[in-house]
């Protein structure tokens, strides 16, 4: 009998939580952990940052199949179970509880984020090549705006939450944590994970400011 | 003996619907009560004299109770906005007035009487039993179990299918699929037994499919208004790590 596999429900489910963490959650972590370089100054930012990888053979490919295809999946994917509560959201006040809304929220409010954030950069960067060129001054250039700059850190801190939590729950559902204990542990180191996500993420942003 | 306890009067509002299809509307009573009593005390001092405040006389209440020591479930019902079995409710640990709603979640019959199939429903999708009709082995006598393995799994059976965690679960609804967490956490506890063990793919595969396991949100407000206390989130955990063996053996081979 191998009805796990003849259904998809299980599998589909199971790649969420999975895409979620690798490739998205990994490349998240890259992605911060790249632009806190921004410190470093223009000239380094965009000579051994961005244009060591702008040259890396097949780019294109990995942008598409470990970047944007998974994020697609996983936010598509994230979107079609939200349509399947059924929640009181303000009658049980636990933190868990809150944290199943805020998992939800963060969701939508980083897609929403992610439109802003691809398009002025990433997709800019192949109409105007000047953008591509010299990254850093682009991105000053928008981050200087006040309005800017928050959307910006609240994208972030929305990222970096989802991560942290979703890896809190992903050992859940993997079980890989059972015991309350377990999980409760996880869920500090979780927490620990977040903050110091946020505190590169946020490095990096004010390296982009004169 | 002279009568020790206080008599107070105690504000009661009680959502109140005729049929499953008719608006539901409020109505409040005051119930002479010892504060000792338990919101079935009440329900039953309304019964006897049910007349509201205002002093128009009602049809009684109706709802269901039966063991009234919180080993039945049948009591189950919203007490302050919380799911809880009206038993072990005590007037004077509950602030006032106390609202009283039908269960959430399970479609209302009659006042605070709800319809609640779903949680057998569950059960029997699980294959929540032991199946001792067979030419297997079904270790006639006592099955051999470890104290530790055999003090874990009373936790779960202590389940009273009141339907309280899945009144809580934000992802359970009459229009979703999910199971809840009550069923799935007999599938922990029958998959843990001696002679459960034999159809524990069965069940696991049961709630590999729609509506299963995986549509847990990971909210956890069943573990925290359980009356009996269950471990539930635990067994979601260990169904977990099950389901995810279950799934390499599918893919692979049990061998």
């Amino acid at each position: 009998m191998s009805a796990s596999i003849a259904n998809s429900h299980f599998i589909l489910r199971r790649l969420h939580s999975l895409l979620g963490l690798l490739p998205v959650g990994a490349f998240l972590i890259f992605h911060l952990w790249e632009n806190s370089q921004s410190r470093f100054g223009a000239e380094h930012y965009n000579e051994r940052v961005v244009a060591a990888l702008q040259e890396m053979n097949y780019l294109i490919l990995l942008e598409i199949f470990v970047i944007a295809l998974p994020l697609l999946l996983h936010a598509g994917y994230g979107v079609v179970i939200m349509t399947q509560m059924s929640a009181e959201p303000l009658r049980y006040p636990y933190t868990r509880h809150s944290l199943y809304w805020l998992q939800r929220l963060s969701g939508l409010g980083i897609l929403l984020f992610l439109l802003v954030h691809v398009g002025m950069t990433r997709l800019l960067g192949i109409w105007d090549p000047t953008v591509a060129a010299d990254l850093f001054s682009h991105m000053q250039s928008l981050l200087v705006q006040p309005w800017m700059l928050t959307v910006y850190v609240v994208g972030l801190l929305l990222s970096v939450f989802h991560l942290a939590n979703g890896l809190a729950t992903m050992a859940i559902v993997w079980g890989v944590t059972a015991s309350a204990r377990a999980q409760r542990l996880f869920g500090w180191f979780c927490v620990l994970l977040g903050l110091l996500l946020a505190a590169l993420g946020l490095h990096g942003l004010m390296g982009f400011l004169p | 003996m002279p009568n020790t306890h206080s008599m107070s009067n105690i504000h009661l509002r009680i959502r109140r619907q005729d049929r499953p299809d008719s608006r539901p509307y409020w109505h409040e009573f005051a119930v002479q009560s010892h504060d000792e009593h338990n919101v079935l005390s009440l329900l039953m001092a309304v019964r006897a004299d049910p007349v509201t405040i205002s002093g128009e006389r009602v049809e009684p209440v109706v709802w269901e109770h039966n063991c009234m020591e919180e080993v039945c479930g049948a009591c189950a019902m919203l007490i302050n906005g919380r799911p809880r079995p009206a038993c072990s409710a005590l007037v004077a640990e509950l602030r006032q007035p106390i609202v009283l709603e039908p269960l959430p979640k399970f479609p209302v019959v009659r006042d605070l009487l709800v319809d609640r199939r779903r949680i057998d429903q569950g059960l029997t999708r699980v294959k929540a039993w032991i199946r001792i009709d067979g030419v297997w082995d079904t270790h006639a006598g006592a099955p051999r179990i470890g104290p530790d393995e055999w003090a874990a799994n009373y936790l779960y059976s202590r389940c009273m299918s009141c339907g309280c965690c899945m009144a809580a679960c934000p992802q359970f609804g009459e229009n979703r699929d999910f199971l809840g967490p009550a069923p799935l956490a007999q599938v922990r506890l029958m998959n843990a037994h001696p002679t459960g063990r034999y159809d524990k793919s069965a069940r696991l595969h049961a709630i590999m499919a729609e509506g299963g396991l995986s549509d847990c949100g990971n909210a956890q407000n069943c573990v925290r208004v359980c009356p009996k206390e269950i471990p539930l989130t635990t067994a979601i955990g260990e169904l977990g790590r099950q389901t995810t063996l279950q799934a390499l053996m599918d893919l692979f081979g049990a061998g």
